[in-house]
């Protein structure tokens, strides 16, 4: 009796362990690793945990999903994601700035998409400009994530006390995209509020204070190229000598501070900026803007005293005549090192819809990614996208190739030469060049 | 039985030999696993092309160069800058805080009541224990501009104008901000030598008649020379290699590399980029020039200063 009863908890035991065994076997692991500043961008990981059961009882598997997510530093987390690939413990999907496909593709360390991306529908919905900049070597490696703009944020309060009418005020976007408003009016307006006394010397219009993207547009607005049609980097020194002129011209006449770069982000210039009492244009990023809502104005309405003082126009035409902004996606790309990476792209592309994005749109003031976006109400009920999503249509990016962070911090030194006045448009250009033939060698060609 | 002896003696001199090694043994291992063979793989890294586009860690998959690294090193036109400013940044602050004012805080509390003292030496001690984020934040909110800078908040309330300290003066920050931290460790050697000399010698000094200053100049300085030796040579290597606080204060800047240094550009190279495609193999070329002058200055420090004559057996003992 007891031997037989002995036998049955056994065999039961048996099959609870099979069983176990045979669920643990099915489940598949895949691991996210994003990068996101809490709480306005933590949609990035978060919309998978959103999405993981519609998955799971689309593909009758089980999914051990790891989300990893933080703020850390770019060249930390860009490591990190090398480090880790090269031991063999990539994710299965990392999200980064898209110009590391330059980087990563030729190391092996993710796969190109082309062959599987037809595979999904939701991918045919991706606004077409963004895939530009997700290709190196003639193939697709990243799926976008998100889009923004880098406008220039101008001070309605400031305006305001300069003279201008609210018409004269809330047309500004619509002056800049027809080309009637200029990056010289912009200075000579911003030259006007100093010698009014509206805001003090150097502080008519602030960039960002340290290197990064946005620099390119005054490259790109001036006619330059970072790659040829082959693909090669180049650099016009035309056009690198007129951005130059630019921007020192603007610490000369006193518009621009010559130590803008090295202000702290924190301390000084998101709390001066935000106020909208201090810098009449400020060149940034719509993510800023419920950064600013949510950490620096918030005592003063937020938002709604966002709205009433600050708006975002895009960067007035420079020499070749054309409004322009950057956007720099970041982009959903799955490692070489996936076992699960049919899976893996499937999870993205459950959270490449309208109603995903639009969490991330609408809480971190990132632009959509998919046409349905803007057709869909919680989109274009958004005052603040739907204020800004235009600016799409004017964009530049980055380009995709190894050599781009020796261009981009030769393009820099020269910036901080001619800021800091030691040296002049040209010398700054000689000294960016040099550092770029330095650098790159036969990478390079100057035109 | 002279074969006997000879054998005995070369065992004694044997069993002599592996002792003096097997004691050793710890520290050299140490030495080989933490310094030798991280030099010997940063080298080789130096003569690779090894970026993130291209990254391994099969040292045989690495794509030799040669000196290619080195001939863009010494090509580029700010290493001069670069190399000229980490001079600059060792001596002055060597010479004004690593060296000068902890021997002065040395000196004054050990002249002072022993409890102040120790109360004193502790507060000098709090940049070293604090952590580097949290010390650069505080002094980063000291210096900040107006209105948001306490330094300048005091000269607004003084009518005195206010200034961007980081762009009107990044090495006097730089300096001083390293020099808080570098200050401790000199100031316990020093303390310690100087409690360590015998009372009756420096009570002698007095009963002759000599003022404190003349028993520091010619009593106490002279019996602290081995610390004070000691402590030029580890803090001269100490900052040649220090990077952190400069890093998080200016990150090198304002302006085209005003306050980089060779360490941190190394790090700047290898391992921090914000466009990620990192430069281990140029920023390995940077590192190996840096322990070259280390090893350098280590050996003529330990030649100038007769480094073997202050630590030789006491010649009283010898007799």
């Amino acid at each position: 009796m007891f031997a037989k009863l002995r036998l049955g908890l056994l065999f039961i035991l048996l099959l609870g362990l099979l069983t176990g065994l045979a669920v643990a076997q099915d489940a598949v692991s895949i691991t996210v690793r994003c990068k996101a500043s809490p709480p306005e961008e933590d949609w990035r990981c978060n919309n998978f945990a959103s999405v993981e059961a519609e998955v799971e009882a689309e593909l009758g598997i089980d999914i051990d999903l790891n989300l990893i997510q933080d703020n850390a530093g770019w060249g930390d987390y860009k490591n990190e994601f090398v480090l880790a690939s090269e031991a063999g413990e990539a994710p299965d999907i990392i999200l980064s700035g898209h110009e590391d496909i330059g980087a990563w593709a030729p190391a092996g360390f993710i796969i190109p998409l082309d062959d599987v991306i037809g595979m999904h529908s939701e991918f045919d919905d991706i606004v077409p400009s963004l895939w530009e900049s997700h290709g190196y070597a003639g193939q697709i490696w990243g799926i976008p994530q998100d889009a923004e703009a880098r406008p220039i944020f101008y001070s309605k309060l400031l305006l305001r006390d300069l003279g201008w009418s609210e018409e004269e005020i809330e047309s500004l976007p619509d002056r800049v995209v027809a080309g009637e408003f200029t990056f010289d009016d912009m200075l000579a307006t911003a030259e006007a509020a100093i010698d009014e006394g509206i805001v003090d010397s150097g502080n008519g219009w602030w960039h960002r204070p340290s290197n990064g993207p946005d620099f390119l547009y005054y490259y790109y607005g001036n006619g330059g190229e970072v790659l040829d049609m082959d693909g090669n980097l180049v650099v016009d020194r035309e056009a690198l000598v007129a951005a130059y002129e630019l921007l020192g011209g603007a610490v000369a006449s006193g518009v621009l501070r010559s130590d803008v770069i090295g202000l702290d982000w924190n301390e000084v210039w998101h709390p001066t900026v935000a106020q909208a009492d201090t810098v009449l244009f400020a060149a940034g990023g719509t993510w800023n803007w419920p950064n600013w809502a949510i950490n620096y104005v918030a005592d003063k309405g937020g938002d709604a005293y966002l709205f009433e003082n600050i708006g975002l126009t895009l960067i007035p035409a420079m020499g070749t005549g054309e409004a322009i902004t950057l956007t720099h996606p970041l982009t959903y790309m799955i490692s070489s090192g996936s076992e699960n990476p049919d899976v893996a792209l499937k999870l993205i592309a459950a959270i490449t819809t309208s109603e995903h994005n639009n969490k991330h749109a609408i809480d971190s003031f990132h632009l959509g990614i998919l046409n349905a976006q803007l057709e869909s109400e919680a989109y274009a009920d958004n005052r603040l996208l739907s204020s800004a999503h235009y600016m799409l249509d004017h964009t530049t990016a980055l380009p995709n190739h190894p050599g781009w962070n020796a261009w981009s911090n030769a393009y820099f030194l020269g910036i901080q030469a001619v800021e800091t006045g030691e040296a002049d448009a040209a010398g700054a250009a000689d000294i960016a060049i040099a550092q770029m033939e330095n650098e790159l060698g036969d990478g390079i060609m100057v035109r | 039985m002279l074969k006997h002896q000879a054998a005995n003696s070369r065992r004694n001199a044997l069993r002599s030999y592996l002792g003096a090694y097997g004691f050793m043994a710890p520290a050299g291992i140490l030495v080989i696993v933490f310094f030798l063979i991280p030099v010997a793989i940063v080298l080789y890294l130096s003569v690779t092309n090894l970026a993130s586009s291209n990254f391994t860690s099969d040292l045989a998959k690495m794509e030799f160069i040669g000196l290619k690294n080195y001939d863009t090193l010494f090509n580029d036109q700010f290493a001069r800058k670069i190399f000229s400013n980490t001079i600059f940044y060792v001596l002055v602050t060597l010479s004004i805080f690593n060296v000068s004012l902890a021997l002065i805080v040395s000196l004054l509390t050990t002249h002072i009541d022993r409890n102040a003292g120790f109360i004193f030496r502790a507060m000098w001690i709090l940049p070293r224990i604090t952590s580097p984020v949290v010390y650069i934040l505080i002094w980063k909110r000291m210096i900040a501009e107006a209105p948001f800078g306490i330094i300048n908040q005091f000269n607004e309330l003084l009518g005195q104008p206010t200034y961007n300290y980081i762009s009107t003066n990044p090495w006097v920050f730089v300096v001083v901000v390293n020099g808080f931290i570098g200050v401790s460790f000199g100031m316990i050697i020093f303390t310690s030598a100087i409690e360590s000399i015998p009372k009756d010698l420096l009570n002698a000094s007095l009963v002759d008649g000599s003022s404190r200053l003349q028993r520091i100049r010619f009593v106490i300085l002279p019996l602290i020379r081995w610390p004070l030796l000691f402590v030029v040579t580890y803090q001269t290597l100490s900052l040649l290699t220090s990077f952190v606080e400069i890093q998080l204060l200016t990150d090198g800047g304002p302006g085209l590399y005003r306050t980089e240094v060779w360490s941190l550009t190394a790090y700047h190279r290898a391992l921090s980029n914000y466009f990620g495609n990192a430069q281990w193999g140029y920023g390995s070329a940077f590192a190996v020039l840096l322990v070259l002058i280390g090893v350098v200055l280590a050996v003529i420090y330990m030649r100038v200063f007769r480094f073997d004559e202050l630590i030789a057996e006491p010649r009283v003992e010898a007799l």
